[in-house]
């Protein structure tokens, strides 16, 4: 049995040393360039406590349909006529990103799921700089209406596609009483711990898949927080596809087709999200009759002296959403809180999440447990204008097959060092914190994954 | 275990796509509907413009400039981090940007231009706002402070100008440029930021450290980059910032004002 960080004395090495020659690399000025920043003429900073994290301004100019917080200049801020077309530079419209681990390190035990089996020890040191790739296109093409598509290529998974696209229609009636999202979306951006953008990258499960409706040996867990993840083994999409635990789902989907309304019609302190969706993994097409749909409130407070705070609460309810393997169908739903507090340079998240199966076929009675929790805390602290110290803890208690599921407690480091606002190096360490059992379970059998990387925006 | 209370957030019969479409209709009726009463104002008044302004700053402003006006909004932090710029204090009434001598409270007209032009790389132009609008911010802005009421505030005069950017011209700027001392700050050697500032001792008014502009990229000058803006910044200097007011020094020949504004232009990078 391995210990559960064999060489955390080398990497601790190393990242010292990262951080020490990581200034010869950077340039004085703090200058940022992505799409918006170039429109605007502003720095990350304006909207970005340190990218790709948005502060307040950022999530107004995002509820507002990239329009600039309290206003409706979609179709004026650098925009020209040209009859009855609303133009602007092609620069001010797109930008990419690049982000990946040019060094990652992964220590787990494969093994046999639902056997007594152990696995072969696994210590792996690779290359792959970049992972992934997006080319994203955003704006406003007049007056309160918005869009925002984007490419991405995984070259590790070697997907290409659009991840997400959409169109928003701001400010219907009064101004922020309601915006209209419609198309391919993540559904928790306007809440207070939102999938995207998190300064932990979302590392996705290594599984082999077995076929439709087959259970995939699970070889290690995704590396996402718990409370976004899916929780369940056994559960399967409607096409058959393995929904693995750790891949976000649902009110955390990466990205969902369907359509949402949210606004604040009663003053910066409160806001509402009523949305529907095809349902869990569902693309074009319309198998899943009736939809998903969800409730997400916000609440904003304090306001002054460098501190914010907010919390928000969510209900999303499935409806004939997943299957299990004898293809029935089921209604997954989920509900939870997450809360955000930031004072001057200390920025923490956290979210608790249930997750719930209904209409289960009676024969899983005694072999399948229907609720699964997760809950994600995370801190992050700019220590000095350059560099972000971040840690995050992870505990999901699964459910699904019991023969598979279990508890696990993760804990992630990360140090970020941001050469410019747009050009960011980091070191990054994930160790499970429950002792190792020997790979007969998936969320047991991780125990170390150690990644240097870099995340560029432009 | 089992979730006993889940069961009862859900329909005894799934919500259909009609039913969820015809309620979404009626919401988007009464919500287009609602602004027609919304609609009826009366004749507006410094009161009611102040009102407006701050309706309008709690949206657009507050997240930098705080609820209070004192610069520390929940965004402020961030923006420069341990480093300038913060946002404006409102309540202590100083402002970089003026028409008005140093010391000075801005005209109304100068915190008006700020807003609608923004500040390169830290505040965007709210050119999105009516002018109406504008104003009305500007008369909320001015409440945060009682100075407004009781302080003189004139605009200095440039003197006639911009000339024409001629190689005496420029090379007249460079020799003020020498004798005013700007290398101290800027280092126009190397066409990048330096100077007291490598040293970690220029430090604005919070005692953050503060970066000189790099003269070779005008479009970076937070005060504008026409002759006139220029001029502007070197005369009222940059309130609360190391930027002192050259208007003394240099107000026994005026036109060395246009000439070293000539030759920091000059020093562009762009045609």
């Amino acid at each position: 049995m391995n210990p559960p960080c064999p060489t955390i004395a080398k990497y601790l090495l190393l990242l010292v040393s990262v951080i020490l020659l990581s200034p010869l690399l950077s340039t004085p000025e703090a200058q940022a360039i992505p799409a918006f920043a170039r429109k605007y003429d502003v720095n990350c900073t304006v909207c970005h406590t340190r990218a790709p994290r948005l502060n307040r301004t950022g999530e107004r100019f995002l509820e507002n349909g990239y329009q600039l917080p309290g206003t409706e200049d979609g179709g004026t801020t650098k925009k020209f006529r040209l009859g009855d077309l609303t133009l602007d530079d092609v620069t001010n419209y797109l930008g990419f990103r690049l982000r990946g681990n040019a060094l990652r390190t992964v220590d787990y035990a494969r093994h046999a799921p639902g056997t007594n089996i152990d696995g072969n020890p696994e210590d792996r040191t690779e290359f792959g700089f970049p992972e992934v790739f997006s080319l994203f296109t955003a704006g406003t093409v007049t007056n309160n209406v918005g869009f925002f598509a984007e490419i991405e290529s995984n070259l590790e998974e070697d997907e290409t596609g659009v991840e997400r696209a959409f169109l928003t229609f701001n400010n219907i009636g009064q101004h922020d009483w309601a915006h209209l999202r419609v198309g391919k979306f993540d559904p928790s951006a306007y809440s207070s711990y939102a999938t995207l953008r998190q300064q932990f990258e979302l590392v996705g499960d290594n599984s082999v898949d077995n076929g439709s409706f087959m259970l995939p040996t699970m070889n290690r867990i995704g590396l996402t927080p718990a409370a976004f993840a899916s929780k369940f083994h056994g559960l399967f999409d409607r096409s058959g596809t393995a929904i693995l635990p750790t891949d976000p789902s649902l009110f955390h989907a990466v990205a969902e087709m369907g359509l949402d309304i949210h606004g604040r019609p009663f003053g910066e302190w409160f806001l509402y999200q009523v949305g529907i969706l095809n349902g869990a993994n569902e693309p074009f097409g319309d198998s899943n009759n009736p939809k998903d749909w969800y409730v997400m409130t916000r609440f904003d407070v304090a306001q002054s002296d460098y501190f914010s705070a907010n919390f928000s609460g969510f209900a999303y309810f499935g409806s004939n959403n997943v299957k299990v393997s004898t293809m029935a169908d089921v209604n997954w739903s989920r509900y939870g809180f997450a809360t955000n507090v930031r004072y001057y340079m200390v920025d923490i998240y956290a979210a608790f999440v249930v997750d719930h199966i209904a209409n289960l076929p009676n024969s899983f009675n005694n072999t399948f447990d229907e609720t699964a929790t997760g809950l994600t805390v995370e801190a992050n602290v700019l220590a000095t204008d350059r560099l972000l110290l971040g840690i995050r803890f992870d505990h999901l208690d699964a459910g699904g097959l019991r023969t598979q599921r279990t508890s696990n407690s993760l804990l992630a480091l990360i140090a970020k060092f941001y050469m410019r606002s747009n050009i960011a190096l980091f070191l990054r360490d994930d160790i499970n914190l429950r002792p190792a059992q020997g790979g007969r379970t998936p969320e047991r059998n991780f125990r170390n994954a150690f990644f240097v990387g870099a995340d560029v925006a432009f | 275990m089992p979730f006993s209370w889940a069961p009862m957030w859900h329909f005894r019969q799934p919500l259909q796509l009609k039913q969820v479409m015809l309620c979404g209709g009626i919401m988007a009726y009464l919500a287009c509907s609602l602004p027609i009463w919304a609609l009826a104002t009366s004749p507006p008044n410094q009161d009611e413009s102040v009102s407006r302004g701050k309706a309008l700053y709690e949206k657009a402003c507050l997240l930098c400039h705080g609820k209070t006006g004192k610069g520390n909004g929940p965004d402020a932090f961030y923006l420069g981090a341990y480093s300038a710029p913060r946002p404006r204090d409102f309540t202590e009434a100083e402002f970089k940007f003026r028409s008005t001598s140093s010391g000075e409270l801005p005209s109304d007209e100068d915190i008006f231009t700020t807003i609608t032009k923004g500040i390169p790389g830290f505040m965007p132009a709210f050119q999105g706002l009516s002018e109406a609008d504008r104003w009305d911010i500007v008369r909320y802005v001015k409440s945060f402070s009682t100075l407004y009421q009781e302080a003189e505030r004139t605009p200095i005069i440039l003197p006639p100008g911009p000339l024409p950017a001629t190689t005496k011209s420029v090379s007249r700027g460079r020799e003020v440029y020498a004798l005013l001392d700007c290398a101290k700050c800027h280092r126009p050697q190397t066409l990048q930021p330096g100077g007291l500032y490598d040293m970690g001792e220029l430090r604005d008014r919070r005692d953050l450290k503060i970066l000189p502009p790099d003269l070779s990229s005008p479009s970076s000058f937070k005060n504008g980059h026409r002759p006139q803006d220029i001029a502007q910044s070197i005369l009222t200097g940059l309130d609360g910032t190391p930027m002192a007011s050259f208007r003394e020094t240099l107000s026994a020949q005026p036109e060395d004002l246009w000439h070293l504004v000539n030759y920091l232009l000059s020093l562009s990078r762009s045609p």
